[in-house]
């Protein structure tokens, strides 16, 4: 026992640092940033950055948490639970309007201002009472792309869904899909989120559709297994392939000339601006007048320069 | 002895059981009367498991009978033979170490107040007559609350053989209560033995071990090779003797002699 | 042996020594102490590092109970089934199943709310009896069929919604159980005059925007809570108070020992398999109508979160032994721990090296106790 309650005491000592550590305190405000990823989603790190430097920047405090796996009502208590907190502001996403819109409205009408970035649209947005939206309208962005695919020639097409209990994963591939001027149907697969699972489940399928014209990916996760699926089978460079978000194997790919084109909703700006406006906001009352489409930007081989030196940093 | 005055209470004639082509039993005649202790001896794989296991329920005999107090008996399950008053303690015990000494005194059995549909457990009673009936097996537990776990090998025997007693068993198959035992605890078994006994409860005591049947038995029935070898009474046989017929044969005699006698 | 000198004749005069430390001992050493300390130093570390953050106002501490309610009663069920000496690891996708079946029926198919809920539990009960009867029909180990359900419960939530509604959250459950008798015992939410009163006197903070402006931003105890006290209250009743209570240790300590006295093991199996099922189901249904909608990855992960805090609670991995009570405290340790370290600013990734090395304590403590109690060696 002796040697048991040791342990504990160093323990207890050692997460009261950690404690310390993480838990310092700038002077200025303090805003909360809430997404809806998984802890395994690491294209958040852009986020996380954007985040951080802004709060250093502004000189104000700043705090990112998540639901550990991803579940949507674990974020619910999440934000309520920063609205508890009392911070300044919440940033937020908004992937489920049924289950967040409650929490965050009640966020704001105890006098917390509020941001939605990356996920939802800039109606369901003023419908919240949030200030403004910052991010990329998903079908819209899969629109546009669906139109540029249908002008390069395209007609069918697959969309390697690696996050499909995400109703804005879906939006996507439906946004291609009606740019396209296609029915979405079958074209759509659930890769889920084991690289070889989803390598091998696309090469299944371009097996069993041999004239699929483009690929679709939603992004990192499903484009990284997919670049090898098509070398794998000889399609690389040759299929038309086409991904949402950037990393560093899209990047390669689209220098490579594998992925024709990557739709960069730039998610740094959508951790940094937030801060930005939000700080302004309660220091000085200034607000733009607008939301802020932080995306789509088609990244293709030209001018890549600048995002291959930050893809999963700052890109 | 008192216990001839009496018919037996279970008698089995001239058992037969087969597994197959394997024959375990092979005409086995075996009978307990109310306040003996029938002592079944037997080396392993003499065939003594498989005839408690017949005589407790659980195989069906592939021949013979078993009269149940005069009358013949089919006992479809080892739930049929404990109704009819044969219980078994099983060398495993069948108690369950992490429950307390009550919830397993009673386990199967739970004294009951019904309140609407919900049965709730009578714990003031059962916690009584557990303290009481451990009492008369000379057994004090510190409370009735305490886990079997915390009980020394030879109490779990004492709380097996208090419970099949409390329930009414008229005969008591006891699978080698002795065997994992220390000298002072089977010493206490053997005198918990004797108590039941005198309370008109036939026992069927198995063991290998020469020394502890005869410190209690009546009556001594050599098993070997699935085979009865025959009955002998108290007093009429020597521990050698038995001993030689447990091994079925000379070549004991011979190893004993150059182990002094030990065996 | 080492205890001999405990035989029958040497007891008497031992007993009496024995028995005056026996109150003291009885009183300190039980299942749940383990998670009572846990408890106690849990709210000791949040009180000196996280008083003023909003934590224990009337928001925080709804935050906090109300996610501890949620792992409360997943952790009876698990609690339970464990005690019976099985697991269920189809817990967490009952829960987006249950979810589903609730949407599907109410939003889809235009039922009555009410309708959906009770079609829901029969099929959910039903779906923890075939899983129990699997179990014991085969005697293969529950973690083995219980983790084919998991996938198959899981598929068949994200394979209905796509096929049926062509998405993977179906909302709308809030318009259609407006009005419907059944869903506020599960979504609703009681006490409201008394937070009107302390909202009134300045106890705890109202709204001061929007349409409800002036109203107390906790409005009520929601039905979650209320039924995670019953259940706990109910289940630790039957455990040890009832014969059923006494069967279900009785089939988790050692089955073919229960089989021998007649305890029906394999029926008190089934039905914590259903008992299960049913906490699930509750979850399910007090989310989706707290929430109006249901998502295909609701619940992931839940039974691991059930079994830990059951294992924090001071149950016996293999069954046979634990407490509901405990489990009870087990949940509240997690939710507080997993909101609480949000409280106190930690970096969130590193809430689950907090949730480990909890983990490990409490099962170390837990042994240590099991041990005194139990004479295990």
């Amino acid at each position: 026992m002796n040697a048991f309650l040791k342990t504990m005491a160093v323990t207890a000592v050692a997460a009261t640092a950690l404690l310390g550590a993480t838990s310092a305190q700038a002077d200025g405000e303090r805003y909360v940033l809430v997404s809806h990823a998984p802890d395994s989603d690491s294209w958040w790190n852009t986020i996380k950055n954007g985040l951080a430097l802004a709060g250093e920047q502004m000189g104000v405090t700043v705090e990112y948490r998540n639901p550990p796996t991803g579940d949507l009502a674990d974020m619910a208590r999440i934000i309520e639970q920063a609205a508890a907190s009392g911070p300044d502001g919440i940033i937020t996403t908004l992937a489920d309007p049924d289950v967040l819109s409650g929490p965050i409205r009640a966020a704001v009408d105890s006098g917390i201002d509020v941001i939605i970035i990356n996920s939802g649209t800039p109606e369901q947005a003023r419908e919240v009472g949030a200030l403004m939206y910052v991010g990329q309208p998903e079908y819209d962005a899969g629109y546009a792309a669906g139109l540029r695919a249908a002008g390069d020639g395209v007609s069918s097409f697959l969309c390697v869904n690696h996050y499909i209990s995400s109703p804005s994963s879906t939006e996507r591939c439906q946004g291609f899909a009606d740019g396209l001027g296609v029915d979405l149907g079958n074209q759509m697969i659930d890769s889920g989120q084991d690289p070889s699972e989803i390598q091998n489940r696309v090469m299944a399928y371009l097996n069993a559709n041999p004239d699929t014209d483009a690929v679709l990916t939603l992004g990192p996760t499903s484009a990284d297994p997919t670049i090898l699926a098509l070398e794998q089978m000889g399609l690389a460079g040759d299929i038309y392939f086409g991904t949402f978000d950037l990393g560093d194997n899209i990047v390669q790919a689209i220098r490579d000339g594998v992925i024709q084109w990557g739709i960069d909703q730039q998610p740094y700006l959508q951790a940094y601006l937030p801060v930005v406006v939000m700080t302004n906001y309660h220091r000085f009352g200034v607000l733009p007048g607008n939301n802020i489409n932080s995306g789509p930007g088609f990244v293709t081989a030209d001018g890549l320069e600048m995002v291959e030196q930050f893809a999963g940093e700052y890109r | 002895m008192t216990a001839f005055d009496h018919d037996p209470i279970v008698e089995m004639k001239d058992i037969e059981k087969h597994f197959g082509p394997v024959i375990a039993l092979n005409g086995v005649s075996f009978d307990v009367r109310p306040g003996e202790c029938h002592c079944l001896l037997g080396d392993n794989g003499a065939g003594k498991s498989t005839f408690i296991k017949t005589m407790s329920g659980v195989h069906k005999p592939t021949k013979g009978e078993i009269l149940f107090e005069g009358k013949r008996m089919d006992f479809a399950s080892p739930r049929d033979a404990m109704e009819a008053g044969i219980a078994t303690v099983y060398q495993d015990l069948a108690m369950i170490p992490l429950m307390s000494v009550t919830r397993n005194f009673w386990m199967g059995r739970e004294p009951v107040r019904r309140v609407g549909p919900i049965k709730f457990m009578d714990f003031k009673t059962a916690n009584e007559v557990t303290m009481e009936e451990m009492r008369k097996m000379g057994i004090n537990l510190r409370s009735p609350d305490q886990a079997v776990g915390t009980l020394s090998g030879g109490e779990r025997q004492t709380v097996a053989i208090a419970r099949a007693v409390y329930f009414g068993a008229k005969v008591l198959i006891l699978d080698e209560p002795t065997s994992a035992l220390g000298v002072r605890q089977t010493a206490n078994v053997l005198a918990t033995i004797d108590k039941v006994r005198k309370t008109g409860i036939g026992i069927v005591f198995i063991t290998h071990n020469v020394r502890h049947a005869l410190a209690v038995g009546d009556r001594f029935t050599v098993l070997n090779r699935g085979k009865t070898l025959g009955t002998a009474q108290r007093g009429q046989i020597t521990p050698e003797e038995l001993q030689d017929l447990m091994a079925g044969g000379q070549e004991l005699v011979a190893l004993e002699g150059s182990l002094g006698g030990t065996v | 042996m080492s205890d001999a000198g405990q035989g029958a004749g040497a007891v008497p005069a031992k007993d009496e020594r024995v028995k005056e430390i026996s109150g003291l001992r009885k009183a300190l050493i039980r299942p749940e102490l383990g998670a009572i300390v846990g408890t106690i130093a849990v709210f000791i570390f949040f009180f000196a590092f996280a008083a003023d953050s909003g934590m224990f106002n009337a928001q925080g501490i709804l935050n906090w109970s109300t996610v501890s309610a949620q792992f409360m009663i997943i952790a009876v069920g698990a609690c339970m089934l464990m005690i019976a000496g099985e697991f269920d690891l189809s817990v967490g996708s009952m829960i987006g199943f249950a979810g589903m079946s609730i949407a599907l029926v109410s939003v889809t198919l235009q039922w009555p709310v009410w309708i959906a809920i009770l079609l829901t539990f029969a099929l959910c009960i039903a779906i923890g009896a075939l899983n129990g009867f699997i179990v014991v029909r085969t005697g293969l180990p529950s973690f083995i069929v219980t983790l084919a359900f998991l996938f198959i419960l899981r598929g068949f939530t994200i394979f209905f919604p796509q096929l049926i509604e062509r998405q993977t959250i179906i909302g709308g459950i809030d318009d259609a159980a407006e009005g419907d008798w059944l869903a506020p015992v599960f979504g609703g939410k009681v006490g409201g005059w008394i937070f009107d009163w302390l909202g009134s006197i300045g106890a705890i903070g109202v709204f001061e925007r929007g349409t409800r402006a002036g109203e107390p931003i906790v409005d009520g105890i929601p039905m979650l809570i209320i039924w995670a006290l019953a259940l706990v209250a109910v289940a630790h009743v039957i455990l040890t108070r009832t014969q059923f209570g006494n069967w279900v240790f009785a089939a988790g300590g050692d089955a073919q020992a229960a089989r021998y006295v007649g305890v029906p093991v394999n029926r008190v199996k089934i039905l914590m398999f259903m008992f299960t099922a049913f906490c699930a189901c509750v979850f399910a249904t007090c989310q989706v109508m707290e929430f109006g909608s249901a998502g295909a990855d609701r619940g992931l992960l839940k039974e691991f979160e059930a079994i830990i805090a059951v294992v924090i609670g001071g149950a016996l991995l293999t069954g046979g032994y634990g407490s509901v009570i405990g489990a009870a405290l087990g949940a509240l340790i997690f939710g507080v721990v997993q909101q609480g370290l949000f409280f106190a600013g930690v970096e969130s990734s590193l809430f689950r090296v907090f949730l480990g090395v909890i983990l490990l304590f409490a099962v170390i403590l837990n042994t240590y106790i099991r041990r005194i109690i139990t004479g295990e060696r």
